[in-house]
C-alpha cells in the first residue's frame, strides 16, 4: 500500500513534466494545424539554454525559466515567420516533413555546438526531498509540477480572457471571419508558434534538473508530447494536464506491476486506443 | 579563351596532387553522430591516432617492403541499419583490405554478419555481448571481454566487503549486450548464494526509473547492479537521490569510467562503483605508444578529452591487426583471419589473445568514484585501494 502511494505520487509529478512538454505542441497543432516534429528539439534547445545560463552566469534554474522561454519565444517567432508561414497554406503531410527536417537541422547544429557530451543542470537542492504521508516527495520535480501547473493555467486564461489570446483561437476556429474582424493571421501564427516555444523552453529547464541533456534526447520527446496530446485532445490547453498526469500515472504504474519493459508499450497503445474510441480525446467533445 | 585555359591551368595547379591509395586499408563505420556519439567517437578518434602512430614507425611489413596503413572511416548516425549498409559498401565499393569494429553490441553483431558473408577478417572493440560470438563465425573477434563476466569481479569484491551485501537488485536494458551482462550475472549471483530481490529488464532509452527505484527501497536492498547505457545510469543515478534510496553499493556496466559522466553529475557521481578492463597504468607496455600512460596523455593532447578502455580497445584492433597481418606476411584475408585467431602479445590494452570463439579474456578491474576521482579498487590479485563502503546516505554527504 505505502509502494503504490508512492508509485502515485511519483506518477503525478512525472505527469506534470509532461503536461507542460506537450503544452506547446497542443496550442500550435490546435492553431497552426502544424503537428511540430521539431517540438522536441526546441525541447532540446531550451534545457541547454538553462544549463548554459547555470554553468556559465550561475544563474539559478528558476530564474533561468523566463529568459529561456523569451529565448525561445524568438526563435519560435523567427521560424514560423521565415520558414513555416511560407508552406502555411500547404497540406499536411508537407508542414509535417518541414518540421521533420527542422528537427534533423536542430539537432545536428545541436551536437555540433554542443558536442554529444552528456550534461546535466545539478543545483545544490537538485535531490532534495521530504517525507509526506510515508512517501518521498522529490522537490524539484514537485516545483516542476507547480510550474507546468502555472504555465498551463496561464495559457488557458490568455487564450480566454485576453484580446491576443481571443483572436488566437477566432483564427483556429475559422479564419475568414477572424479575417473581416481584422487579425493579421501571419503575425498571430508566429505570435502562436513563439509561445508554442516558450513553452517548450519551459518545459527544456525543467527537463534538464530532473533528467539529463543531450542533443539527441528531441525525438523521443515529441513522440511522447504527441501521445499526451492525443490522449488529452487538443480542444482546450487544460486538457493537456488531462493527458500528461494519466500518462504519467499509467507508465508509473505500469513500470511496477508490468515491467518497465512495456512503458512504451502501453502508453502508445493507449494512444491507438484513443484514437479509435474517442479520437478527439479523453475529455474532447465526441463528434 | 586564353584567359579560359589559363584559369583551367590555375585551377589544375590548385588541385592536389593525386593521392594513390595506400595498399593497406581499413574500414570502419562508427557512431559519429546520433545517440551513441559520445562513445562512438572514442573508435574514430582511436582508430585513426593508431593508423598514424604505425604509419610514424614506419607503417607495416609485408615481404620485403614496409607499407603504409590507410583508414576510411564512415559515420552511421547511431543507426544499425545504415551501419550494416556502410559495411557492405566498404567491402564490396571500396575494397577495403580488412575491417575495423563499430561501437556496441547490438552494431556488432548485425555487422559481423557482413564480414562472415563477405570472409573479410573484422576485429572489433566495441561489442561485448557473448552472443557475437556463440554463432560459430569465424571472421570477427572481439577484444572486449565477455559481457557475461562483467560483475564478475564485482561479485568477488562483495564477498570481501564487511557486512557482507546479501540481497541483490538487478536491472538492465533490453539490448544484446545488457541482456548478456544479466545472464551472466545472475548465475554469478547464484554462485555465490546471495539472493535477487529484484530483477527487473527495461526498455533502452528508458529516462524513468521512479518505479524500479520506489521497489527497491520498499525492499531495503543491499546492492545494485545496473547493467544500461550512460544516459540511463545519469537518470538512474540522480532519481535515486531525489527519492532518497540509499543501497549499500550500487555498481554500473558503464559511465563510471568516463570523465564526462562524472562531470556530468558532479558530487552525486561519488561513490558509485563500475568496471574497466583498462587502467591507463605504465605498466602496460606497448610497441607504438611507449606504454598506456603516455598514451593516455598524447589521447588528451590531440583530441582534447580523457580515453577510457573503449579507446584502448580500439588502439588493441589496430594492433592485432598489425601483427596478424606480419606474421601472415601476406594480405590475403583467409590467412590474415588464421594469424588473427593466433596472436598473442602485450599492448597498451593489455594481453591480446583470442580464445577459439575469437574473444578475448581480460579481468575486469573494480573501479569507484572517489572524491570526482576514478580509484582502481579491486583487481585480479585482490584489493588495491580501499573501497567506499557503505556508501553514506545522501542526506549525509
Amino acid at each position: 500500500m505505502q509502494l503504490l502511494w508512492q508509485i502515485l505520487i511519483n506518477g503525478v509529478l512525472l505527469g506534470g513534466l509532461y503536461a507542460l512538454m506537450a503544452l506547446g505542441l497542443v496550442l500550435v497543432w490546435g492553431v497552426l494545424n502544424i503537428v511540430n516534429l521539431a517540438h522536441g528539439a526546441l525541447i532540446m534547445l531550451g534545457a541547454y539554454a538553462c544549463y548554459y545560463l547555470f554553468t556559465g552566469f550561475g544563474w539559478d534554474p528558476f530564474a533561468a525559466l523566463p529568459l529561456a522561454m523569451i529565448l525561445l519565444f524568438c526563435l519560435g517567432y523567427l521560424i514560423q515567420r521565415y520558414v513555416l508561414n511560407l508552406v502555411i497554406r500547404a497540406p499536411m503531410f508537407n508542414t509535417l516533413l518541414i518540421t521533420f527536417g527542422l528537427e534533423v537541422v536542430i539537432t545536428y547544429l545541436a551536437q555540433v555546438t554542443f558536442s554529444a557530451d552528456f550534461r546535466t543542470v545539478n543545483p545544490s537542492y537538485a535531490g532534495a526531498n521530504f517525507v509526506w504521508l510515508g512517501a518521498t516527495v522529490p522537490l524539484v520535480p514537485l516545483l516542476a509540477f507547480g510550474v507546468a501547473l502555472g504555465l498551463t493555467l496561464a495559457l488557458w486564461l490568455f487564450l480566454d480572457h485576453t484580446r491576443i489570446g481571443r483572436a488566437i483561437r477566432a483564427t483556429a476556429q475559422n479564419l475568414t471571419a477572424a479575417r473581416l474582424y481584422g487579425v493579421n493571421p501571419r503575425q498571430l501564427y508566429a505570435l502562436t508558434f513563439g509561445i508554442g516555444a516558450a513553452l517548450a523552453g519551459a518545459a527544456g529547464t525543467l527537463y534538464g534538473v530532473v533528467s539529463q541533456i543531450n542533443p539527441y534526447i528531441g525525438s523521443g520527446l515529441t513522440a511522447k508530447s504527441f501521445a499526451i496530446a492525443i490522449i488529452g485532445g487538443l480542444e482546450k490547453s487544460i486538457y493537456v494536464l488531462v493527458g500528461g498526469l494519466f500518462l504519467g500515472i499509467v507508465e508509473a504504474l505500469t513500470a511496477l506491476y508490468i515491467g518497465p519493459t512495456y512503458t512504451d508499450v502501453v502508453s502508445f497503445g493507449i494512444l491507438v486506443l484513443v484514437l479509435i474510441v474517442r479520437p478527439t480525446g479523453l475529455l474532447g467533445r465526441t463528434a | 579563351m586564353k584567359s579560359l585555359s589559363f584559369l583551367c591551368a590555375m585551377v589544375a595547379l590548385l588541385l592536389p596532387v593525386p593521392v594513390f591509395a595506400a595498399p593497406i586499408e581499413f574500414g570502419a563505420s562508427v557512431q559519429l553522430t546520433g545517440q551513441f556519439a559520445n562513445t562512438g567517437r572514442y573508435y574514430g578518434d582511436a582508430y585513426r591516432f593508431a593508423v598514424d602512430k604505425i604509419n610514424a614507425a614506419g607503417g607495416v611489413k609485408v615481404g620485403k617492403n614496409r607499407e603504409k596503413l590507410s583508414l576510411k572511416i564512415l559515420d552511421n548516425q547511431s543507426d544499425v541499419n545504415l551501419s550494416v549498409r556502410q559495411y557492405v559498401q566498404l567491402v564490396s565499393q571500396d575494397k577495403v583490405n580488412f575491417l575495423l569494429g563499430p561501437f556496441a553490441s547490438d552494431f556488432a553483431l548485425a555487422d559481423s554478419a557482413i564480414s562472415e558473408k563477405y570472409s573479410v577478417p573484422m576485429i572489433q572493440g566495441g561489442g561485448a555481448s557473448d552472443q557475437i560470438f556463440s554463432r560459430g563465425y569465424k571472421y570477427i573477434f572481439g577484444t572486449l571481454p565477455p559481457a557475461s563476466d562483467y560483475f564478475q569481479s564485482t561479485l568477488d569484491l562483495m564477498g570481501q566487503l564487511k557486512p557482507a551485501p546479501k540481497t541483490i537488485a538487478l536491472l538492465y536494458a533490453d539490448d544484446a549486450f545488457d541482456v548478456s551482462v544479466a545472464d551472466g550475472t545472475r548465475k554469478a549471483i547464484g554462485k555465490a548464494s546471495l539472493k535477487i530481490a529484484v530483477d527487473q529488464r527495461y526498455s533502452s532509452k528508458a529516462s524513468d526509473f521512479n518505479s524500479i527505484l520506489s521497489l527497491i527501497k520498499s525492499q531495503d536492498v543491499d546492492a545494485i547492479l545496473v547493467a544500461g547505457h550512460e544516459t540511463e545510469i545519469l537518470n538512474f543515478i540522480r532519481q535515486a537521490k531525489t527519492l532518497n534510496v540509499n543501497p549499500k553499493l550500487y555498481s554500473f556496466t558503464v559511465g563510471v569510467p568516463s570523465a564526462d559522466f562524472r562531470a556530468a553529475l558532479g558530487q552525486d557521481a561519488n561513490y558509485a562503483f563500475g568496471m574497466t578492463s583498462w587502467v591507463p597504468s605504465p605498466a602496460f607496455k606497448d610497441d607504438y605508444f611507449g606504454n598506456a600512460e603516455q598514451f593516455a596523455t598524447e589521447y588528451q593532447k590531440r583530441f582534447g578529452y580523457e580515453p577510457d578502455y573503449h579507446a584502448a580497445s580500439a588502439v588493441a584492433d589496430v594492433e592485432a591487426f598489425v601483427k596478424a597481418i606480419e606474421s601472415a606476411n601476406t594480405l590475403d584475408p583467409a590467412k590474415v583471419r588464421d594469424a588473427i585467431a593466433k596472436v598473442d602479445f602485450d599492448s597498451l590494452y593489455g594481453r591480446i589473445r583470442f580464445n577459439a570463439a575469437g574473444q578475448i579474456s581480460l579481468p575486469q578491474t573494480v573501479v569507484q568514484i572517489q572524491k570526482g576521482k576514478l580509484a582502481p579498487i579491486y583487481g585480479p590479485k585482490g584489493l588495491i585501494e580501499k573501497p567506499l563502503y557503505p556508501m553514506p546516505a545522501w542526506g549525509k554527504r
